[in-house]
């Protein structure tokens, strides 16, 4: 199975043994991140008398997703399987940009600002954007958004910049 | 006008109202010159959220300016109050806070970022919710003596219902345990519904909560309360005892609400919040709401900033050995 | 009977009242005007707004429209909350089915096969059929909260810490069912689920796990959060670098009718039946019954349908079990809150809220003291399905039509909605940034065909198992046989275990006959 269409599978820099790539690295990631919990969770107490302790459920979860990532790991060693998929970089790293943009500032800057700003950032993802149409509409859904949330729903969402109340 | 018309008529006015804050003719008039901004530390319709709806519901007319109820949950409310305690200190960011996030917290979180007693500018006392001894209603006790000899003589069979870590049942809970020298098996639930739907159907055997929750409960036959943790009976179940009468008097405990100002917030800022909270306190319509609610409405001489600070010292000095003992 | 009759008389006398308005402009004439329907109807049409914009769920969308309702007196207050309660519901399923993103539990089964009939360009039917079954499903289940509802309430006390232990086992097999390509890859993101759904300060003892001394994480990882990055974003993401623009393309031409068809009516028939019932039982459990609701319906279809192998790739049958099955449990959800005065879930608990402002503290009495209150509210539920569906249905061509806006410009619009929704319900920047991080694991799990809806189901369930688990140890001092010996947990399992067998077998039958094809060549 593929992941997307349209796509042309990546050239592997697996050796040849692993004849499914997509499982087998998908399957090593998930023994990382179990992992990674396991580490996260060490310091928790563990089983104390019959009752579990804080840690005893995470470490439970932790060493069942170790041993499910081995297996996909292994289903990816054995069996014939997808290669892996192509990464874009453009699309994850404007809407990664534009959420961030928008974290960053919805405090200090007030809704109004950080909206737009997000949304032209968000709008540089695609080489489709055209930008006077982008530009217009991003300020009708800023203008939008502003009436809703605070007037409409009586949400304590500040609109200005906070240097701008003060 | 009939009811309906005049509530519409008033909620439309109150949206114009709104609508021209931001233009709104900043004269040169003290404080507040515009609206504030209140944290509750939890959810919209939690015992906390609708007392400050109530008595800021009364504020907001005295100050002349609207009162924005922001609620901000997690951990047991510290987080909003570590939010409120960083926030600007000019008097339109408070937070109604409680016996958990300016009392109990302190204890139960050793990484607390912020100190109820040096973070913040107490401004007045809003309502105290009493403690109910509840239990099953098939345990076999029938009054609160006998629950305590029973509790001792089963230590290890009886289970204490509580609502989640550094919950108001789960702290009380915990007082009256060590009051009685037991340490029964606590059972946690997420919240105080699913704990005394485990009460209702008799899978837990006891536990400690606010009256507001219990009353219909008690009423209806469906658990049983053995004493209230105040020095008076409340009016909402008069047959209930007090821990006094019925032989236990060191247990005492009540949930307070009260708001906070962050530290260094202009004494006569605290002051006019303080008036406005005195004032919404004495008015017939908030006394109603919040005793029909089983609250206790705090005596004048305890509406005081100062009072309040005098509560929140002693609150912590009683709650820290209990919760240390236990953690 | 005739109490009950009666009864709903009383009920939808408060619901069709009629107030005297006499408007000063008109010189003393007054108009009657149906005061509670109009409040249900404004509560149901707001609901669906604010319930549509994606990245606010149901519980987000109450808590949000709950001071509006403050000014009201309490049976107008309580109706219109109801209102908006169904309406934020079916906004959520709206948003599932046009946009792939699920507001809530219950819509990621809609999201399902909602977003593939979309994507073949039968968005309306899949959205009129949604709001369909969910009116009967909401009829059906009014009729019963009417005849049954004491005496069911009994089942709710019945359910202790093992039973519901039993029955999130059973949900976590739902979930196996519920995948589309690997059973192993979907068990694997089953505990994944499991696992992040341990983050977060611990029931028992308070202990911060693995939240990195984040107070965001204290509380461990929102639903919406993690459903909103995992689904929303990721799925903005993907469609960026497969040259969305394109692919809408594709959709819009395929766009055929906007009502279902004769054949679509009689194919979801039976299933809007079977959601309806499963629907209606689990609902009433307090604490996850309702959760599982809708997924039960979904496997339960896909178990036993001739090609359940269609199911995932855009069946009718699909979207409209577990719709059914979503709003008949919404409904049946409140008999706790009725018959025994508490909450059995966080909207259930929003609704106690309203009313302790309107000073009711809701009660085992409730039903005697105030039953203008209880019967109007269970009047108001039929109502307010019947408003669902008359603002729906010729809402349905609007939505189809938002799908034509130029992917170029609606991908930074749900952007900005989804920050926004997801910051309002804490007012935490920290969440936004979560609701993003997800997002790129979305993407990667896309890129290595792990299905995000079982990941989302094992966190739902997550801390509801542990939690019980530990509960029922406690209770029995550490006796692990009480999920046996007690009669109704003990079906579960079994249930459950029968299921298990069920959903691994077809697919080691299938790998031996792989393994017997490689070896012939």
């Amino acid at each position: 199975m593929n992941a997307t269409p349209g796509q042309e599978p990546v050239k592997s820099f697996l050796p040849k043994w692993v004849r499914g790539p997509q499982d087998f690295i998908g399957g090593v990631a998930l023994m990382a991140i179990a992992l990674f919990a396991l580490w996260a969770s060490s310091d928790l107490q563990g089983m104390r008398g019959f009752s579990f302790g804080a840690g005893t459920a995470p470490r439970m979860f932790g060493f069942l997703l170790l041993g499910l990532g081995a297996a996909v790991a292994l289903v990816g060693v054995f069996t014939e399987g997808a290669h892996l998929a192509k990464y874009h970089w453009r699309g994850p790293l404007f809407v990664s940009l534009a959420i961030l943009s928008f974290a960053f500032t919805i405090r200090p800057m007030g809704m109004i600002f950080a909206a737009m700003a997000s949304f032209v950032i968000a709008a540089c993802g695609t080489p489709e954007t055209r930008w006077v149409e982008t530009l217009i509409v991003g300020a009708c859904l800023t203008a939008f958004c502003a009436l809703l949330f605070p007037y409409a729903l009586g949400l304590p969402l500040q609109l200005l910049p906070t240097f701008l109340i003060r | 006008m009939n009811w309906y018309g005049r509530s519409l008529a008033s909620g439309f006015l109150a949206v114009l109202a709104g609508m021209g804050l931001s233009s709104s003719q900043a004269q040169a008039q003290a404080y507040p010159t515009r609206s504030i901004t209140m944290i509750v530390p939890f959810a919209a319709g939690g015992p906390t959220d609708v007392i400050a709806r109530i008595v800021t519901g009364h504020m907001a007319q005295t100050l002349g300016q609207a009162i924005i109820i922001e609620n901000v949950v997690g951990a047991g409310g510290t987080t909003a109050t570590t939010r409120a305690s960083k926030a600007a200190n000019d008097g339109y960011t408070l937070i109604t806070g409680h016996m958990g996030t300016h009392a109990a917290s302190v204890p139960l979180y050793p990484k607390l970022a912020y100190h109820p007693e040096k973070d913040f500018e107490p401004v007045g006392l809003l309502a105290g919710t009493p403690i109910l001894i509840l239990a099953r209603k098939d345990l076999p006790p029938k009054d609160l003596k006998e629950f305590i000899t029973y509790v001792k003589a089963n230590e290890s069979k009886v289970n204490a219902a509580h609502a989640g870590v550094g919950s108001v049942s789960n702290v009380s809970c915990e007082l009256l345990n060590s009051v009685l020298g037991v340490k029964p098996i606590g059972v946690p639930f997420n919240g105080t519904g699913p704990a005394m739907n485990a009460l209702v159907a008799g899978q837990v055997d006891y536990m400690c909560d606010q009256i507001v929750n219990a009353v219909p409960q008690v009423n209806g036959g469906t658990i049983k309360a053995y004493a209230v943790a105040t020095a008076e009976r409340n009016p909402s179940l008069p047959d209930v005892p007090t821990t006094t009468e019925a032989g236990l008097p060191a247990f005492q405990a009540q949930a307070w609400n009260a708001i906070f100002a962050p530290k260094g917030t202009p004494a006569d800022v605290v002051a006019k919040l303080n008036a406005a909270v005195v004032k919404a306190l004495d008015d017939e319509g908030v006394r109603k709401r919040l005793l029909d609610l089983g609250s206790v409405i705090p005596a004048p001489a305890d509406r005081t900033p100062a009072a309040l600070g005098t509560l929140v010292k002693n609150e912590i000095a009683k709650w820290t050995p209990v919760l240390k003992a236990v953690n | 009977m005739g109490d009950i009759f009666s009864n709903l008389g009383l009920g939808f006398g408060v619901v069709f009242q009629f107030v005297q308005w006499t408007p000063a402009f008109l010189g003393g004439a007054s108009i009657p005007i149906p005061v509670n329907i109009l409040l249900c109807l404004i509560g149901a049409l707001v609901g669906t707004l604010v319930g549509v914009l994606p990245g606010i769920g149901t519980i987000a969308t109450v808590a949000m429209l709950l001071p509006i309702t403050f000014g009201l007196p309490p049976v107008g207050a309580l109706i219109m909350l109801a209102g908006i309660y169904y309406g934020a519901q079916y906004g959520g399923s709206t948003t599932s089915i046009l946009v792939n993103i699920p507001g809530e539990a219950g819509s990621v089964v809609t999201a399902l096969d909602g977003f593939q009939m979309a994507k073949k360009g039968r968005a309306g039917p899949a959205l009129a059929i949604a709001a369909i079954g969910s009116f009967f499903a909401g009829c059906v289940a009014t009729v019963l909260i009417a005849l049954l509802g004491a005496p069911l309430t009994k089942l709710a006390l019945a359910f202790g810490p093992a039973e519901y232990f039993s029955l999130m086992v059973l949900g976590l097999i739902f979930a196996v069912v519920l995948a589309k390509g690997s059973v192993l890859k979907a068990i694997a993101m089953i505990v994944f689920g499991l696992l992040l759904s341990m983050v977060g300060s611990d029931i028992e003892t308070g202990a911060s796990r693995m939240a990195f001394n984040i107070p965001e994480l204290a509380d461990g990882l929102g639903f919406a959060t993690v459903a909103m990055g995992l689904f929303g974003f990721a799925e903005i993401i993907r469609n960026l670098d497969a040259g969305g623009e394109t692919d809408r393309k594709l959709v819009q031409e395929k766009v055929t009718g906007l009502m279902p068809t004769r054949k679509d009516l009689k194919d979801s028939a039976p299933a809007i039946l079977r959601g309806t019932v499963l629907g209606s039982l689990l609902g009433i459990l307090p604490g996850g019954g309702a959760v599982i609701a809708s997924f039960a319906a979904y496997t339960l279809e896909k178990k036993i349908s001739k090609n359940p192998s269609q199911f995932g790739h855009g069946v009718i049958q699909g979207v409209a079990a577990p719709e059914s099955a979503n709003n008949a449990a919404a409904q049946t959800s409140f008999i706790p809150l009725l018959t025994l005065g508490i909450p059995p879930n966080a909207v259930m608990a929003l609704m106690v809220g309203a009313m302790t402002i309107h000073g009711i503290v809701p009660g085992p009495q409730v039903m005697q003291k105030q039953p203008e209150l209880v019967w109007g509210m269970i009047a108001s539920m039929w109502v307010g399905n019947l408003m669902l569906l008359i603002i729906n249905l010729p809402l349905v061509g609007i939505w189809v039509r938002l799908l034509r806006v130029p992917y170029r410009l609606m991908f930074p619009a749900i952007v900005v909605f989804c920050s926004i929704g997801i910051y309002s319900v804490n007012n935490a920047p920290t969440d936004v940034m979560l609701a993003g991080a997800f997002g790129l694991v979305g993407y990667w799990l896309i890129k290595h065909d792990f299905e995000p809806a079982p990941l989302l189901l094992g966190m739902v369930l997550g801390p509801l198992m542990e939690e019980n688990l530990r509960r029922a140890l406690l209770i029995s001092r550490g006796d692990w046989s009480v999920f046996l010996t007690r009669p109704l947990s003990a079906v579960l399992m079994a249930i459950a275990a029968g299921l298990l067998v069920l959903a691994v077998l077809p697919s080691l039958r299938k790998k031996r006959d792989e393994v017997f094809v490689e070896s012939e060549n």
